[in-house]
């Protein structure tokens, strides 16, 4: 198990197209969305704008790297038999899924890194230093959420299915869960969907971080679950996938 | 193979059906291996070899009613306990890794995992080792899928129409490999349409066709079986009533047919019968003798599996067994 999580990261630093793009976005476009304003205050939170997005866009990048990596990579490796092959070795589901998942933390971790450096550097966020430890890793942990959705994404659709697929979990849980926009913003309704949804406890560990708090251990509890969640479900269809394979 | 041990079998098939929509690609199945045999699966393409050996590896279940058991288990949990090794007929290969990578995976992967450095030298693979998998050849894929089949102690080895792709010296180093996996006392069990291949390897042969097990035997006489004849000839008058008879009866016809002076059987050996027409004095011109092929053996297999016991049928050059007998099933 430890050899195909090492292999799985090697594999996914050997990857430079992927890497170089999944890196390079977040950052442009926190750029892009914060740059002209960076000192506003956010409505109904105690933080400001450059302080609101570099968290939603270290988040929103982090789940383009690992949903859309594992969900298209995997979906194509079941259709090649490799799964097949791999389904005759003594390797657990779980094994196969905490696999997939370090692999697309592999490419997250750069990405978060990156948006972080361009707050700091480019759009004047100052914190204390544990402040940028706590942000750094409540959002890469957190990736690990999405991960385990792209694996199971990966599994439930095929072919030409599963870019849809993966598009409309990745702007659903986006747009609900305020990486565009902050969810104060939105309706009522919507804001009652989006507390529910994990993109929504993500940004939401960072944003306490930086308001100077510790992380709510509600947030904390829901990403936790929503992870069993979907690495459970990601591991059982890994082996019930007797159907393409 | 006529053990009546209370050994449990390495692999058993219970009436093991599989459906996929209207298409029955395996009927109730119903054969059990011994450990320590060298097994081929005959077939022509779609006979339900696949199917088969998906059901093996637990890849699929049966339908209902049917069961799978590998060494008194389950399929999977065979499998989890590394007793099972198989190359899977073009299986896909992980890509962006390095073979000796992939090979390390797969020993690493498997509870009794051989050293990587032994199973790349054994598959030929030591040359190629530091290349990326998917620059590789297709015969070499196919190097790096008995790899993956072999990287650990299993006790079953399972192989789906492994030579596909190889060229004849990749062929028979790979049957080189595969008899010294044999020799190991593991039980192997490949698909194969080349009868070639099963007479040179196995040591018993179960033919399939259309999802039925229609023969079971040893390769010799599977051999016997696919290797009628078709001999052809012109006599110089038409022969008689007499000579009609001597000719029936000579040494391996099972067939007679005549037009005029022209004569057209089947024999089971066509050398056999070839020498006895020159021996009843008779100068044939214009000697035909053609193979059957595998193919229209089955096809003749068939023709006699479907038929309902005809009477005074021509006799079966060998005896086959449409079912194997269910001697072991107390024994659980």
């Amino acid at each position: 198990m430890k050899t195909l999580i090492r292999m799985e990261i090697t594999r996914a630093l050997r990857n430079k197209k992927f890497m170089f793009f999944s890196v390079i976005y977040p950052p442009a476009l926190y750029v892009l969305i914060a740059g002209s304003n960076s000192n506003a205050r956010m409505p109904g939170l105690d933080i400001d704008l450059s302080l609101y997005y570099m968290v939603a866009m270290a988040a929103f990048g982090a789940m383009t790297a690992v949903l859309m990596g594992n969900s298209e990579r995997i979906a194509r490796e079941r259709e090649a038999g490799w799964v097949r092959q791999l389904r005759l070795t003594a390797l657990p589901g779980r094994g196969y899924v905490a696999a997939k998942i370090a692999s697309a933390a592999t490419v997250s971790l750069p990405s978060i890194l990156l948006v972080l450096l361009t707050g700091a550097a480019a759009m004047g966020v100052r914190l204390d230093a544990w402040q940028w430890v706590a942000v750094g890793l409540s959002s890469w942990a957190g990736s690990f959420v999405f991960a385990a959705l792209g694996v199971a994404i990966g599994y439930l659709a095929t072919g030409d299915a599963v870019r849809p697929l993966t598009m409309l979990f990745y702007f659903g849980l986006a747009f609900l869960g305020g990486l565009w926009l902050p969810s104060s913003s939105l309706p009522g309704w919507v804001q009652d969907i989006g507390a529910w949804v994990p993109t929504h406890a993500y940004t939401a560990l960072g944003q306490a971080v930086e308001a100077g708090h510790a992380p709510h251990l509600g947030d904390v509890g829901l990403l936790a679950g929503y992870l069993v969640l979907f690495a459970s479900a990601a591991a059982w269809l890994y082996r019930r996938d007797t159907r393409k394979a | 193979m006529t053990s009546t041990q209370a050994t449990t079998p390495a692999v058993e098939f219970s009436a093991a059906g599989k459906t996929y929509g209207s298409v029955r690609a395996l009927d109730g199945l119903t054969v059990s291996l011994q450990a320590g045999q060298t097994v081929a699966l005959l077939g022509p393409n779609g006979a339900g070899k696949s199917t088969t050996l998906d059901l093996l590896l637990g890849l699929r279940n049966p339908d209902q009613g049917g069961r799978v058991r590998l060494f008194g288990t389950t399929p999977r949990q065979a499998v989890t306990d590394g007793r099972v090794g198989a190359m899977l007929q073009s299986g896909g290969l992980m890509d962006g890794v390095r073979v000796r990578e992939l090979v390390a995976l797969a020993c690493g992967l498997h509870p009794r995992g051989h050293p990587t450095e032994q199973v790349l030298a054994d598959a030929g693979l030591t040359g190629i080792a530091e290349r990326m998998v998917g620059k590789l050849s297709g015969g070499q894929e196919q190097r790096v899928r008995f790899a993956l089949a072999t990287a650990g102690d299993s006790d079953l080895l399972v192989l789906d129409e492994p030579t596909t792709g190889m060229d004849v010296t990749a062929r028979r180093s790979f049957w080189s490999a595969m008899r010294a996996q044999a020799a190991q006392g593991r039980t192997v069990l490949f698909a194969t349409h080349y009868l070639e291949e099963a007479d040179e390897v196995a040591d018993r042969v179960l033919v399939l066709h259309r999802g039925r097990l229609l023969a079971d035997g040893s390769a010799a006489e599977i051999k016997a079986m696919a290797g009628v004849r078709r001999v052809g000839f012109t006599l110089d008058a038409v022969p008689d009533g007499v000579l009609e008879a001597q000719l029936r009866a000579l040494p391996g016809v099972t067939e007679l047919e005549l037009s005029g002076a022209v004569v057209r059987l089947r024999s089971a050996d066509a050398d056999a019968t070839v020498h006895a027409v020159y021996a009843l004095g008779l100068y044939p011109r214009d000697l035909e003798v053609t193979a059957l092929g595998l193919e229209q053996a089955f096809v003749a297999l068939t023709a006699r599996a479907d038929a309902p016991h005809p009477p005074g049928a021509e006799p079966a050059p060998a005896t086959t067994t449409p079912s194997s007998p269910h001697r072991k099933a107390a024994a659980k």
